[in-house]
């Protein structure tokens, strides 16, 4: 403990001394930035995590950033401990880190804090838009996810059941559930998604059981939200097909991921960290964007048809022209209830916090 | 009846993935060491024979890989608990975060790469077509078919042969052991070695077998399930394996139950395996049982000659 107090103390002392206060206006090339992110788990855990890390990476190679020297990356930074997230910050910033990213939700309060002890570093968090005075950044998840559940439906020639495998009942699942639902009604009016639950955010053998209880009960085409190649490994045992999440999970399982839907960084990132360059980063930005960012893998074109695979990109395309509003009226939810009336658009703030079932989704909670 | 065989060949699935912690445990324990580090041993075996697997390509030489990484572990183990007469409930704790941490350490380059090689269910020709009876148990991977054997000898072994015997008398009395002119320390060395070898090969069940990848602390928690299924089957093959399939079977219950009987919160299907460990637990160890525990007399007491 006292050796832990004593070398907090030269820390800090160490900060003052040599902790030269930078404007956040001050100009200077991206090149030249020190980029610090702060993950959950370790970075390349073929998941969430690591398509945050990708985007990070590749923003800075965009930028000329040698992310050998100037990408710090800390991993396996609990959220639940509020201390370790204190110091992996500082270290952060003792080494001369201009811009932070705060990889998961559970970083955005306390780092919303720091940033006040820290104003000379930018902070920038996945989260909804909550604080002013932090970078918050998201994806509209659900144009991707909607384009799995088209894709999932036309490939489901001859039956109306398409299924799919969640994690917790949360409202970014629930939006994944719902968009990959509403997308599969675009394609066939009588498509129907069953749901199974695991209950957790990562557990292989449940992820594999409700994959393969799917595929027994008859399903043959599924959506996930899950982080492991879990399912798509029991698709592929089983004969089933699936569209895998997070990041593309092709190569795990050839044989059954048709595509996945991937989370794209990259365009965000790399707009945060120039403006962090240039000097002209507004810390209560909030990014949410759809388009390229919210989209599908290239297609396995051993298991898609080249016809399916255009129908796919042409809805793509429609819904960043605006001609498809993924949530637009009339939606029903799962018990009858009119969620958005004939002609109307649901807000941003229902779409982030759903705590519904669409109509045609079978095992919601 | 298309439900109940899915249900019972997942169920044999996830056993299969503990039995081999579980029996390997149960012959350590049976030797009287308790080793409480199945979870790091496990993670090491599961991540040793998936790097290889991703770099030599070959299923043959992953599992040889798995196997040795056990025996080192075991060595290590055996090295500190017998030789050193250290505690082991915390050099179990010791190879719990070891294993853990250097898993999770020399994984790193291969967490998210696909080897695309493993142990692949096939079909036994003729068992195979028995209707019910084939897809539930002859329609599964090689390990699966490794433990229909294992378990008859192991149960072979324990109760009906000499070497049984020692083992038994191993973790009861080592002192009439070692009187009767037999090498304490080398038995307990061999046991302690080979329970660690059968718990790396649970490992190799999670990584190259069930699923086909890596991901830091991917058991879960299984190794903890073996430990506790140990001490559950009264340090009894058989009983470990009804027990492991009893947690098997509930747990994929709880996925088909979802679909079957929608208007269950999903919540009491989740919690339904632990309740039944609770419940397991009650019957196996609960007063009303019977007054002896089958628990070995020696078991975490370290033999020490000077003080026989």
């Amino acid at each position: 403990m006292k050796k832990r107090t004593l070398s907090l103390v030269m820390a800090a002392s160490m900060l003052t001394m040599c902790a030269v206060p930078v404007s956040a206006e001050e100009a200077k090339d991206p090149s030249e930035l020190i980029v610090g992110e702060l993950h959950y788990s370790v970075a390349e855990d073929g998941g969430f995590a690591q398509a945050l890390h990708t985007g990070v990476v590749q923003a800075c190679e965009n930028l000329g950033i040698d992310t050998s020297t100037n990408l710090l990356t800390m991993e396996e930074i609990s959220e639940e401990d509020p201390a370790l997230i204190e110091s992996a910050v500082e270290e952060l910033v003792d080494s001369g880190a201009d811009i932070i990213f705060g990889c998961s939700t559970g970083y955005a309060g306390l780092l919303a804090e720091l940033q006040e002890e820290f104003p000379e570093v930018v902070f920038a968090q996945y989260n909804n838009d909550v604080y002013e005075n932090i970078v918050e950044f998201q994806i509209r998840g659900y144009e991707g996810m909607f384009q799995a559940g088209y894709l999932c439906a036309l490939m489901n020639e001859g039956s109306n059941e398409l299924g799919f495998e969640a994690s917790m009942d949360d409202a970014s699942v629930r939006t994944a559930i719902n968009s990959f639902a509403l997308g599969a009604k675009y394609a066939n009016p009588d498509a129907t998604v069953q749901v199974v639950w695991a209950d957790s955010w990562y557990d292989l053998d449940i992820e594999a059981n409700n994959a393969k209880t799917l595929i027994d009960s008859g399903i043959k085409y599924m959506g996930m939200e899950a982080s492991s190649p879990a399912v798509p490994q029991t698709c592929e045992e089983n004969g089933a097909f699936c569209v895998g999440y997070n990041v593309d999970m092709e190569a795990s399982a050839p044989g059954a991921v048709m595509t996945s839907f991937v989370w794209n960084w990259t365009p965000i990132f790399q707009d945060i960290l120039q403006q962090t360059a240039d000097g002209t980063i507004d810390i209560s930005a909030d990014y949410y964007e759809g388009g390229e960012c919210s989209s599908l893998a290239e297609f396995n074109s051993e298991l898609v048809p080249e016809d399916i695979q255009e129908k796919v990109l042409e809805v793509r395309d429609q819904i960043a022209s605006g001609e498809i509003v993924v949530y637009a009226g009339e939606l029903k939810d799962d018990k009858g209830n009119v969620l958005v009336a004939e002609g109307e658009t649901m807000a941003d703030e229902d779409i982030l916090a759903q705590d519904f079932f669409v109509e045609n989704v079978k095992g919601g909670k | 009846m298309g439900l109940f065989i899915s249900i019972l060949s997942g169920a044999i699935v996830y056993a299969v993935s503990v039995m081999y912690a579980g029996i390997g445990e149960t012959f350590s324990e049976r030797a009287g060491i308790m080793n409480l580090g199945v979870e790091g041993i496990m993670l090491m075996g599961a991540v040793a024979g998936y790097i290889t697997a991703v770099n030599t390509r070959d299923l043959a030489l992953s599992f040889l890989v798995v196997l040795l990484t056990g025996a080192v572990f075991g060595l290590i183990f055996a090295f500190l608990t017998v030789t050193l007469q250290a505690d082991q409930t915390v050099c179990g704790m010791a190879m719990l975060t070891f294993g853990t941490g250097l898993s999770g350490f020399l994984g790193k380059d291969v967490a998210g790469v696909a080897a695309n090689l493993k142990f692949q269910a096939f079909s036994i020709p003729l068992l195979g077509d028995i209707p019910v009876i084939g897809p539930i148990f002859f329609r599964q991977n090689l390990l699966v078919y490794a433990m229909y054997v294992i378990v008859p000898l192991s149960l072979f072994y324990i109760y009906k042969t000499k070497y049984g015997l020692y083992l038994r008398a191993l973790g009861e009395n080592p002192a009439a052991l070692d009187s009767a002119g037999m090498n304490v320390f080398g038995l307990r060395y061999a046991y302690v070695i080979f329970g660690c070898t059968m718990i790396a090969v649970s490992g190799a069940c999670v990584t190259l077998a069930n699923t086909n990848f890596w991901s830091p602390g991917m058991t879960a928690g299984k190794g903890w399930i073996a430990f506790a299924l140990v001490a559950f089957s009264s340090w009894n093959p058989l009983k470990l394996t009804f027990g492991a399939l009893l947690f098997g079977f509930i747990s994929c219950l709880g996925s088909n139950l979802q679909i079957y009987l929608p208007s269950v919160p999903t919540e009491i299907y989740s919690a339904m395996p632990y309740i039944a460990t609770i419940i397991a637990f009650i019957l196996a160890t609960g007063n009303f049982r019977k007054a002896h525990t089958a628990q070995p007399a020696a078991l975490c007491k370290p033999y020490d000659r000077e003080s026989r």
